[in-house]
């Protein structure tokens, strides 16, 4: 009985103390952010998922996506007027209340994420950086995630202005305690991460890593983002500082032209051209970093910024399944269109113009198609387009360098007139001499006309709010437009942040 | 009577014999006083010692009383009969009354057991031994309309699957309302997360429990009285006791019942005949509307129409041309089908039951088998089940008891998809009731073709004769428990409980009951059966749950009772899963396992918890009179957060028994008055997942490589949140026992007042955590309401009339969600949002555009607001709530809400003689639906190929014949939009059970059986409910919302319940 009595209480006194452990359990079947990052393909698989931020989530916009909706389609490019209000028509039409928009939304919800993910896996490596296994792998794979982080910054900067810093994932108490910092403050973070990433990314990849980040990559972007501080202000805390950084931008951009080995393509339809893929020397020459797509994959990585700006009714009248194409057509504007001088081969490349016609009538207004073959349409998911963009070409290099020099930087007008016209040779047009900063510019819109670049562009030209102005009272017929401030050079930020923290953000000012 | 003389005889003859003894051998039988019946197992003790017998089968006993007793008084016990102290004499004939002073009555608790005089919580009780005079097929189904605030869905009609039951109300949004379910003090996993769409996908509590089984059911209601299960205790805690054996002869009872049943509703639609009325109306109407411009007249015959259309020879527009034969006298080559009629039947049952219990003052025993076979009322539905019990306790020595239960079950359900959004019963309600007679019942089956006017459903009966849905579950609960008494007074009691459920559910569907005639093919090509595809999931459910716990028992001075119980507990839940189906199709038409797909695609998942949980509980009474209760638990959980691992759920509750105050004796007239009041912290651990805190990794690939291909990537997919915990309700409860005029009228109401704080809700959160939202614990419901329950001996004497009546109120109202957050519209799948989470209304209040009239031309020269552009006289006219000239979303209010207001249930029973009656009616009402049924069946736009109920016969037609109001014009084009068109009273009322009981003791005279019963039941037999275009206002088979954080479970196609006529019998050896 007694010893009955002692087997039983020395059971309950056991049992009692030793199962407190148990309460930690981990998920079965799903990793944790606390058991993986074991070996070095967990952390491969980490970086991995800081590029998928590129192009976010599966049947959701990515960062081509953005450029089109919010440059595009902000810019004097597209004339975007709808029948039924739709999403773009408040981008396009300067409406103050689109702190609610889903394309505001998104771009901050995407690059927020991108930037968590990359602080996810820079936290990991300080953490079990060991597991990695190779100082240089664990070496490269903090620059790209640096690189990446940089990349999501630089996206926001430009459309919001002032952010909230973030380096290391945040739990939602501190996040709620995390202010916007001053837009000179985030590029400090911008450039640090920059710098770490120039430093140690290779200049190339071989076979299966081709297509992560290089060295030239984070210089050009390194430049881009001298030449964006070096914009004027407009008296906004937005991208522009009048820096006058045109001097610090240039040896980042000889250096890709030096040494990077990418070549100008002769031929300008080519370069996006869905057999001319992958940015490598054996691959895309003039691609420097892009975001990539294929067709076919399960869970889908296919692109959705192909037809983007092209209208469904299109791939109705080729019967073209899969309900392909905006809602409603969204034209190019007609002051794009009668830019083009005679014989431009960008124009027929870029812009759709010929006309179509489906059951319910004949659309004749023109659209972006750069993108666009339709021989390629995917056969199961219209979110599946397997077609890289090219985040950074190699031509765009070429005609920063010009317009640095132009601000004063070393280098000639000869070195000037041999981009443009080298790139106007391209194009089928006769060579001009004595290039300015306006003709720059205008070549620009032309060149990279659907590649996201023409609000930023306008911005970093300082004539913004006149170029804008202007374009809307010789474009605007149905009076739809408001007229462009100095407040909309950059977006609100999003009423969900504004919810999600009541007073942490103050909203940007004229929004 | 003869016998009785002949008894009394033999027992004073062997009195006669022993009285030389020195001990005293005293002699007698003890009989039930309505029935005359000699009573088994009557306990015969003489307190103070411990001498004692019990009787035997015929109620008789003999036993050896010392000299020094012979003038004490003895105890004469048995359960449900009133103890009575008796001075014994020789030949004593004691006659039993049936238990009147219920409060006497010992019920469980959680971890113990008390008078229910003493019980100071809310505790509602159910005496199950009664379930073997009734025909039972689930434990859930005898809890339907028997206690107070325990509100009991019957949400399917398919046999053998698992009911919804909600104890006051509902106060999670996310996180289940189910209770938690306690059988003999083994607690099982809750498993209510997959109420999305009503059904338990990875298996109820209940599931397998034999009913036959069950000696009683305690629901415990309020805070104080669940609180010691903690955090799991907020949605009610359900205590279920087996029988076990009691000391005496071994008692052998077997049960039989047999009968069918059928379809207790049927949903009248369109005939024949009406169908052609309507389907002409509506061609007619598209056939002008299109090429009215062109002259089309009503009036015009096939040849003309084909010009109009475009058509040569003999080519058929359906859409504009009506089909020749309908206007034919007798409609030649046509058949007509009813349906529901042509897929139902009468459904057989049957159910055999042995159990055999008793015992010696060493083992004590219950063993049963039961064997149960009900094929529903529906062709190709049925259930089986084959359950068996033992329940075993030995004393070891006095102090020491081992007990073992266990129960291995097994069931077969058939289901090839009979409920929900498409499936079997909802295509009988909408296919075409006209059909080519040279098909038979199998339209659109194998070579059959469908009719040109039909719609395109394949023939419910060829999928119910051809597809398989099968369910086989494999369950075994098992408890091995000791019992030691350390000292006297204290117990230490441990137990090891183990539940195991293994289910695997298998589907098979062919080409033949898919797609349409021309794309099954029959010819020797590869594809003929890609159509065809198959199923196999499985699951293994394990509970492990180690109890230990301390109780001491002790009155001091005769005044003070104390209980004092402490105890530990730890709780393993696991569930492993594998999903298999097959891909591309069959090789084989006869092989119908995988092994004959195409290709299969699987997957297996596993999750697990941890619960490890300490808790005490005082209990103390000073005279019996005034009373306390105290109790706390300390949950560690590993589905909380880390930051929240243990929670504490405290928890007192004060009784007062009025009736033992001096100034109440002269208040004769009152027998009982007991007054409670209680509070108490509860918790509800119903996360999404075992793992909600965690950062789990997702899929986020990329593309790379000199030829793009793609790479793996992965990365956090949650917002961790390490503060994460249970939901918690606070409930406040008053409320009092009574019994007035010696007991004849006995009851108890209560009061309670809930409110659930910290909500598992989707929060928003600044985007530079990496998420939009995350889950956290914020928001608040309160349940408000009150209980009644009442039992009247209206009869006492040879006629008894007992009538029980329970009845509950309940509200609910949002109380806050996220700062900021004033409502929340529950994301539909149907893009018709009709539920909406608004602070300040109750819990998923409906949210609909009210309609409120047929537009006339006046509105429409008004202009008066529309739905689209395509609305035209005759169409419903919709409130225009913002004023704003047109019908949108913004226009939507609320007009309902789903839980019902009242819900009551009414017992009466009779004796009189050999005979017993019982008749069960239970309702609810002030609650609503709205029907995804109706909006299947009643919508506007419809085509004139899908069936409608018969009440559009009454439809709108004209300006000057606008029928019975409710419905418009059949032909409209505006499309619809969620209105009141289909939202219905969910008020019902419905005699559940009519039982009528003979006892055949009264023939069969022979004393080898102890006892026989002979019974009719009619279920569900009568009844009443305004759920006009629906089979079952309870009814929950499909998914409503898109976003699983706010389940909603609507009725798409849900079967009536079955109405069922059995005889059964009960016999006792």
């Amino acid at each position: 009985m007694k010893k009955i009595f002692f087997i039983i209480t020395m059971a309950f006194v056991v049992l009692a103390s030793s199962c407190s452990k148990d309460l930690n359990q981990v998920p079965i079947s799903s990793g944790t952010t606390e058991t993986f990052y074991k070996t070095p393909s967990d952390f491969i698989q980490g970086i991995n998922a800081v590029y998928n931020g590129l192009r976010g989530a599966t049947n959701s916009p990515g960062y081509p996506d953005r450029l089109l909706n919010l440059s595009e389609i902000r810019s004097d490019n597209i004339y975007g007027v709808s029948v039924t209000v739709r999403d773009w028509d408040p981008i396009n039409n300067f409406s103050p209340g689109i702190a609610a928009n889903t394309y505001v939304e998104e771009a901050w919800s995407t690059d927020f994420n991108g930037i968590f993910r990359a602080n996810t896996l820079l936290d990991q490596l300080k953490k079990n950086g060991a597991n990695v296994n190779s100082t240089a792998l664990a070496t490269r794979l903090q620059a790209e995630a640096s690189f990446l982080r940089a990349f999501f910054y630089f996206d926001l900067i430009r459309y919001y202005g002032k952010l909230p810093i973030i380096d290391h994932p945040v739990t939602a108490p501190e996040a709620v305690a995390i202010p916007l910092s001053a837009v000179t403050d985030v590029y400090k973070f911008i450039i640090t991460d920059l710098q770490y990433a120039i430093a140690n990314l290779p200049t190339s990849y071989t076979g299966v890593d081709i297509g992560r980040a290089t060295k030239y990559a984070a210089e050009a972007t390194l430049a881009l983002v001298y030449m964006t501080r070096s914009g004027p202000t407009y008296n906004i805390e937005g991208p522009g500082l009048a820096l006058n950084e045109w001097s610090m931008a240039l040896p980042l951009l000889q250096d890709i032209i030096t040494n990077g080995g990418f070549v100008f393509n002769p031929n300008y339809a080519n370069i996006f051209s869905y057999s001319n893929q992958s940015p490598s020397a054996a691959g895309n020459k003039e691609a420097i970093f892009d975001v990539m797509y294929i067709s076919g994959a399960s869970p889908a990585l296919g692109a959705t910024y192909v037809w983007g700006l092209a209208p469904n009714t299109y791939f109705t009248s080729l019967n073209i399944p899969n309900s392909n194409g905006s809602l409603e057509i969204i034209p190019v504007s007609s002051n794009l269109i009668n830019s083009y001088e005679p014989g431009d081969l960008r124009k027929a490349a870029t812009v759709y113009t010929a006309g179509y016609t489906t059951a319910a009538g004949t659309e004749t207004r023109p659209f972006f198609k750069k993108y666009l073959d339709v021989t390629k349409a995917p056969a199961a998911s219209r979110f599946d387009w397997g077609e890289n963009f090219i985040a950074i070409r190699y031509t765009d290099i070429l005609m920063l360098k010009a317009e640095c020099i132009l601000h004063g930087t070393p280098g000639t007008q000869i070195d000037v007139d041999g981009i443009v016209n080298q790139v106007r040779n391209r194009a089928g047009l006769t060579p001009l001499a004595n290039v300015t900063l306006a003709q720059l510019f205008d070549e620009r819109r032309k060149e990279f006309a659907d590649e996201g670049s023409r609000w930023f562009d306008l911005q970093r030209s300082g004539n913004l709010i006149t170029i804008m102005n202007n374009w809307i009272n010789s474009e605007d017929t149905q009076k739809r437009i408001n007229a462009v401030t100095a407040n909309y050079i950059i977006y609100p930020v999003p009423q969900t942040q504004l919810d999600a923290a009541p007073g942490l953000y103050k909203q940007n000012t004229g929004y | 009577m003869k016998k009785y003389i002949i008894l009394l005889l033999t027992t004073s003859l062997a009195y006669s014999v022993s009285m030389f003894a020195q001990d005293h051998p005293i002699k007698g039988q003890i009989l039930d006083d309505s029935t005359g019946q000699g009573l088994p197992n009557v306990s015969i003790t003489i307190p103070g010692t411990d001498k004692g017998s019990n009787t035997d089968e015929t109620g008789h006993f003999s036993m050896l009383v010392p000299e020094s007793s012979l003038k004490k008084q003895f105890r004469i016990s048995s359960v449900g009969y009133a103890t009575q102290m008796v001075a014994l004499r020789p030949d004593v004939i004691i006659r039993l009354k049936k238990e009147t002073k219920t409060l006497d009555d010992v019920i469980v608790i959680g971890y113990g057991a008390q008078k229910k005089k003493n019980i100071t919580g809310a505790v509602s009780s159910f005496d199950a031994r009664k379930l073997e005079e009734r025909p039972i097929a689930r434990v859930d189904q005898a809890l339907v309309g028997q206690l107070a605030g325990v509100t009991v869905k019957q949400t399917t009609g398919i046999p053998g699957k698992a009911f919804s039951i909600q104890v006051r109300g509902t106060g999670s949004i996310s996180g289940g309302n189910e209770p938690l379910y306690v059988i003999d003090g083994f607690p099982l996993s809750v498993n209510s997360s997959n109420t999305g769409n009503g059904t338990f996908t990875t298996g109820n509590p209940l599931d397998n429990i034999n009913p036959n089984d069950i000696e009683s059911i305690e629901v415990l209601k309020d805070a104080a009285a669940a609180a010691i299960y903690g955090s799991r205790a907020s949605n009610g805690v359900v205590l279920i006791t087996t029988k076990r054996g009691q000391t005496g002869k071994a008692k052998i009872s077997f049960n039989v019942y047999g009968g069918y049943n059928q379809a207790s509703k049927k949903l009248k639609m369109l005939d024949g005949n009406q169908w052609i009325d309507r389907a002409t109306e509506m061609i007619n109407a598209a056939y002008v509307l299109k090429y009215g411009a062109a002259g089309a007249t009503a009036n015009d015959d096939d040849a003309t129409r084909r010009t109009k259309i475009g058509l040569t020879g003999t080519q058929i527009n359906t859409a504009y041309m009506l089909d020749p034969r309908w206007a034919m006298p007798g409609h030649p080559g046509l058949a007509y089908h009813d349906w529901q009629d042509v897929i139902e039947r009468k459904g057989q049952m049957q159910n055999y039951e042995l159990s055999a219990s008793g015992g010696t003052d060493a083992v004590r025993y219950y063993i049963a088998g039961n064997y149960a076979n009900q094929d529903g009322f529906v062709t190709g539905v049925g259930y089986k089940s084959y359950s068996a019990r033992a329940n075993v306790e030995v004393n070891l020595s006095k102090k020491i008891k081992l007990g073992l239960n266990v129960a291995p079950t097994y069931s077969v359900t058939q289901d090839p998809g009979v409920e929900g959004k498409d499936n079997i019963f909802h295509q009988a309600l909408s296919m075409t009731p006209v059909q080519e007679d040279t098909v038979g019942n199998l339209p659109n089956i194998g070579k059959n073709a469908q009719y040109a006017w039909s719609n395109t459903t394949n023939a419910p009966l060829g999928k119910l004769l051809n597809n398989i849905g099968t369910t086989k579950r494999f369950r075994t609960l098992a408890t091995v428990f000791g019992d030691v008494e350390i000292i006297k007074g204290l117990n230490l009691r441990s137990s090891v409980n183990f539940d195991n459920t293994d289910n695997a559910a298998s589907t098979y569907v062919p080409y033949i009951t898919t797609g349409t005639q021309a794309s099954r093919t029959f010819t020797g090509s590869n594809n003929l059966l890609s159509a065809t595809s198959g199923t196999y999931n499985s699951y293994r459910r394990q509970t492990f749950v180690n109890e230990n716990t301390l109780t001491y028992n002790k009155v001091f001075n005769k005044i003070h009772s104390l209980n004092v119980l402490i105890g530990q507990s730890y709780n393993l839940d696991r569930l492993d899963r594998t999903q298999l189906s097959s891909s591309g199709g069959y090789t084989s038409s006869v092989i119908q396992t995988l092994n004959a797909a195409a290709a299969v695609t699987g997957n297996t998942q596993s999750n697990q918890s941890v619960l490890l949980s300490y808790f005490s509980r005082l209990q103390y009474g000073f005279k019996d009179k005034y009373l306390l209760s105290a109790s706390l638990r300390s949950d560690g959980s590993s589905r909380f957060g880390a930051n929240n691992q243990y929670g504490v759920f405290p928890s007192a509750s004060l009784g007062w028994r009025i009736i033992e105050e001096n100034f109440m004796k002269h208040i004769t007239v009152l027998s009982d008055l007991k007054l409670r009041v209680s509070y108490g912290v509860n918790g509800n651990n119903n996360l999404p997942n075992d793992y909600a805190s965690i950062a789990t990794l997702g899929s986020a690939g990329y593309v790379l490589g000199a030829t793009p291909a793609a790479v793996i990537g992965q990365a956090p997919n949650v917002l961790a949140n390490p503060s994460l915990q249970w939901e918690k309700s606070q409930t406040w409860d008053g409320g009092f026992d009574f019994g007035f005029l010696n007991n004849r009228i006995t009851g108890s109401f209560d009061y309670y007042n809930k409110l659930n704080t910290k909500l598992l809700l989707n929060v928003q959160v600044p985007e530079v955590t990496g998420f939009q939202t995350y889950l956290n614990n914020i928001g608040s419901v309160r349940n408000i309401g009150e209980e009644l329950e009442l039992t009247t001996r209206n009869m006492v004497g040879k006629f008894q009339w007992t009538t029980t009546i329970n009845v509950s109120h309940n509200t609910n109202k949002i109380v806050s969600l996220a700062p900021g957050q004033t409502q929340i519209i529950v994301p539909n799948g149907f893009e018709v949002a009709d539920q909406i989470l608004r602070v300040g209304q109750p819990l998923n209040s409906i949210y609909v555009v009210k309609q409120i009239g047929f537009l006339t031309q006046d509105d429409i020269t008004k202009k008066v607001a529309t739905y689209g552009s395509g609305e035209t006289v005759g169409d419903p006219k919709y409130l225009d709530l913002n004023g704003d000239g047109v019908i949108t979303e913004a226009d939507k209010q609320i007009v309902g809400h789903p839980n019902p207001d009242y819900t009551y249930g009414i017992t009466n029973t009779f004796r009189y003689k050999g005979f017993d009656l019982n008749i069960l009616v239970q309702g609810q009402s002030g609650g609503s639906i709205y029907s995804l049924l109706g909006r299947a069946i009643t919508r506007t736009g419809q085509g004139f190929t899908d069936n409608a109920p018969e009440a559009y016969t009454q439809r709108w037609k004209s300006p000057t014949d606008q029928g019975a109001g409710r419905f418009s014009k059949a032909y409209s084009t505006f499309g619809f939009v969620a209105n009141t068109d289909w939202l219905y009273s969910s008020d019902y009322i419905r005699v559940r059970d009519i039982t009528l009981g003979y006892n055949l003791k009264n023939i069969f005279k022979t004393p080898v059986i102890n006892g026989a019963r002979i019974y009719f039941t009619l279920e569900n037999f009568f009844g009443h409910d305004k759920y006009y275009n629906g089979l079952n206002p309870e009814s929950a088979n499909t998914t409503v919302s898109s976003n699983s954080s706010y389940p909603e479970a609507g009725d798409y196609g849900g079967l009536p319940l079955a109405k069922s006529l059995i005889i059964g019998l009960n016999i006792t050896f």
